[in-house]
């Protein structure tokens, strides 16, 4: 019943439905005022028939009386009653008062006289020994000695004007179900369909740029959005590939002269044992490739993540268990700079790279360090959480204002000067990971500090 | 050792060559993966070099033929790919160890000389010795000259560890990989941390110092 309603409200929402809607009331609309005119002109015509006749029989009989007068009238009637010429004719010939000197009715239906020059009135007449009532349509033609009344019995006329309403009625109805019906058929439809290709756009977006929109064979505009929104997809996938075998191909280069170099330099070093300060600058050079060289290992790690290839290493991975033996590792150095790393962690399964997952603690751990010089606190936690498994790293460090932390996640970004250790690639690699496993990534105030929350969804969300 | 290094740049060969024969080992080169794969097949070496990427076959290729003959010899694979998936995929492949290039020449002598001790000693033990240091593994119970040492449980790992390839130079990234099952490399220098920590528990009370630092390569415990 909720989902009904839910489903409902839903519809209403979508435009396809609003438009269907309004198109169905203004249909309506024109088709009840369409039947509407038919039926009151039909009306009006079959009313005028009827009057029409009264008059002309009426006009008869004065012209009767002209010239014959009373008795004239009399012998006409008693002729037209004996003939029936017309379905349903009532007359009545009453004296001044009220008394029947001819016709058809037996009484004068009213007390006296009338008012108005139209009158309809229920006539009795016995059938089968039982009273039935008729409507009548009447005139009354007043005479110099009595009064004249020619009328119609209608009851034909008023079932036709009733079924002619019902049907009007039924007809303005059921166009108003169909078109709404159709209505909510057609947004469901449409509804249907951009669901179909949002949902393959999330897909898309989530890193699967091999994946294209459906397109079905109908030729429709909805097509012809998807073809235009594939041959893009085609375009960004054929570039995005070129530029990862780029990537790949540069950091191999790049991998080339380093290992020369580091090759030249220790040769170097074994050569120049002697010579102190010779070694000292080795030293130092060999430091420097070691620097160069780990940027290089995490650029390529950040390319490999954001490409998303399927994970070598996956597998059920206790997050909890992980994050405490990072900790442990981190703990003796944290305690060194005078830093209490704090870890309260659960078990806690996620699906993905346990080294990944890994790197992404510790450079989380190291960031909270980095940050935190001086003392203080480092919180790691590890627990279940409504959407699925939550690790949190906390520092009481200078944190990072709002409007900086996305831009705390792009390569080489550094936002403290003051630190100008590490690559400035720490973060990306953890939000690169962290889009990786599906885990959402958010940066928050510790009040003081920074709080890097990383959600991972449940299970039954990773394994979909 | 006879050693076999299948490496198609010949700058990057000449060195580790270079390095390999210094250090006393007798160590054949080939260029390419073809006859890299005659010659791991036709020659009894103790421990195989290859690169990952090579003309005619692969590396992982190599590894793979060798496996399928019934052939054990532990393979170390150098490769340019450095990421951890393309780490875990070669070990997968077969390889024994795997050695992000550039490298430093410590790090790959230390690697290949553990490959190779580990092919000759593979025998269960209960309890390792040094010197006058003892580790029951069973009991995880350490002591010295007779006395208790309190170690951590990953104290206690880290010294197993080195003790297990007592008088071998051991790296930073191989306990990084031994005792923590890390394939990457953290920036802040937590092992140094760890074994000074190990010293002080080991060490600090004894005059024989049995923990030593190997400039530029790592670390070995021998008397």
């Amino acid at each position: 019943m909720r989902a009904g309603r839910h489903l409902f409200s839903s519809s209403l929402r979508t435009s396809a439905f609003r438009a269907a809607l309004i198109y169905c009331l203004l249909f309506t609309l024109g088709v009840s005022g369409l039947l509407g005119a038919i039926y009151l002109i039909t009306a009006r015509v079959l009313a005028r028939e009827v009057d029409n006749v009264i008059l002309i029989e009426l006009g008869a009989l004065a012209d009767e009386y002209d010239q014959d007068g009373v008795p004239g009238v009399v012998g006409e009637l008693n002729r037209l009653h004996g003939q029936w010429e017309r379905a349903g004719a009532i007359y009545l010939l009453v004296d001044r008062s009220f008394t029947k000197l001819a016709g058809n009715l037996e009484l004068w239906p009213f007390s006296k006289l009338p008012r108005a020059p139209w009158l309809e009135f229920e006539m009795e007449t016995q059938r089968a020994g039982k009273p039935v009532h008729y409507p009548v349509r009447a005139r009354v033609f007043t005479l110099s000695d009595g009064y004249l009344l020619v009328g119609t019995e209608i009851s034909q006329r008023r079932k036709f004007q009733q079924s002619f309403r019902n049907a009007t009625l039924w007809g303005i109805g059921s166009t108003a179900l169909l078109g709404a019906m159709l209505g909510f058929w057609l947004s469901r439809r449409l509804m249907a369909r951009v669901r179909a290709v949002s949902a393959e756009c999330e897909r898309i977006v989530a890193g699967d740029l091999s994946r294209r929109l459906p397109v079905g064979g109908a030729r429709d505009e909805f097509d012809a959005l998807a073809s235009a929104v594939n041959r893009v997809l085609a375009r960004l996938d054929e570039q995005t590939g070129v530029l990862r075998a780029t990537f790949d191909s540069a950091a191999h280069d790049l991998r080339g002269p380093l290992a020369r170099l580091r090759g030249r330099l220790e040769e170097l070093q074994r050569a120049a044992a002697m010579d102190e300060f010779v070694n000292v600058n080795i030293e130092r050079a060999l430091q420097d490739i070691d620097i160069l060289q780990r940027t290089l290992a995490t650029l390529l790690q950040i390319a490999q993540a954001e490409s998303r290839a399927p994970l070598a290493d996956s597998a059920w991975v206790n997050l909890g268990g992980l994050a405490q033996e990072i900790a442990s590792l981190y703990e003796p150095a944290a305690r060194d700079q005078g830093i209490t790393l704090r870890c309260e962690t659960l078990d806690a399964y996620v699906t993905g790279s346990r080294q990944l997952l890994a790197q992404l603690i510790s450079n989380l751990i190291e960031n909270a360090l980095k940050h935190a010089a001086g003392g203080g606190e480092i919180g790691v936690s590890v627990r279940e959480a409504a959407a699925g498994v939550l690790l949190e790293v906390m520092d009481r460090g200078p944190g990072i204002a709002a409007q900086d932390r996305e831009r705390a996640l792009r390569p080489f970004v550094r936002l403290n000067s003051a630190v100008t250790t590490g690559s400035g690639l720490g973060l990306s690699l953890v939000a690169a990971i962290a889009r990786l496993h599906d885990a959402q990534l958010t940066l928050e105030d510790n009040a003081p500090g920074l709080r890097v929350a990383v959600a991972f969804r449940s299970v039954e969300g990773a394994q979909r | 050792m006879r050693l076999l290094l299948i490496e198609d740049d010949q700058e990057a060969a000449r060195f580790v060559l270079k390095g390999l024969r210094e250090s006393g080992h007798t160590v054949d080169h080939a260029a390419d993966g073809r006859e890299g794969l005659f010659r791991a097949t036709e020659g009894d070496y103790d421990v195989i070099v290859t690169d990952r990427m090579l003309p005619h076959l692969d590396g992982l290729a190599i590894v793979q033929v060798l496996r399928q003959q019934g052939r054990s010899t532990p393979v170390l694979v150098l490769s340019a790919l450095g990421t951890v998936d393309d780490r875990v995929r070669g070990l997968k492949a077969g390889g024994d160890d795997y050695l992000t290039k550039p490298f430093a020449f410590a790090e790959l002598l230390a690697r290949v000389e553990a490959l190779q001790r580990r092919r000759s000693g593979t025998q269960t033990v209960t309890a390792l010795r040094v010197a006058d240091l003892e580790l029951d593994l069973l009991g995880r119970r350490v002591t010295r000259g007779g006395h208790v040492i309190e170690l951590t449980a990953r104290e206690f790992n880290l010294l197993e560890f080195l003790v297990r390839r007592a008088g071998q130079v051991v790296t930073r990234t191989m306990l990084l990989e031994g005792v923590w099952d890390l394939q990457f490399d953290p920036q802040t220098n937590l092992v140094e941390v760890h074994i000074s920590r190990l010293r002080q528990a080991v060490d600090r009370d004894f005059d024989k110092p049995l923990i030593h630092t190997v400039r530029g390569a790592g670390y070995v415990v021998r008397e």
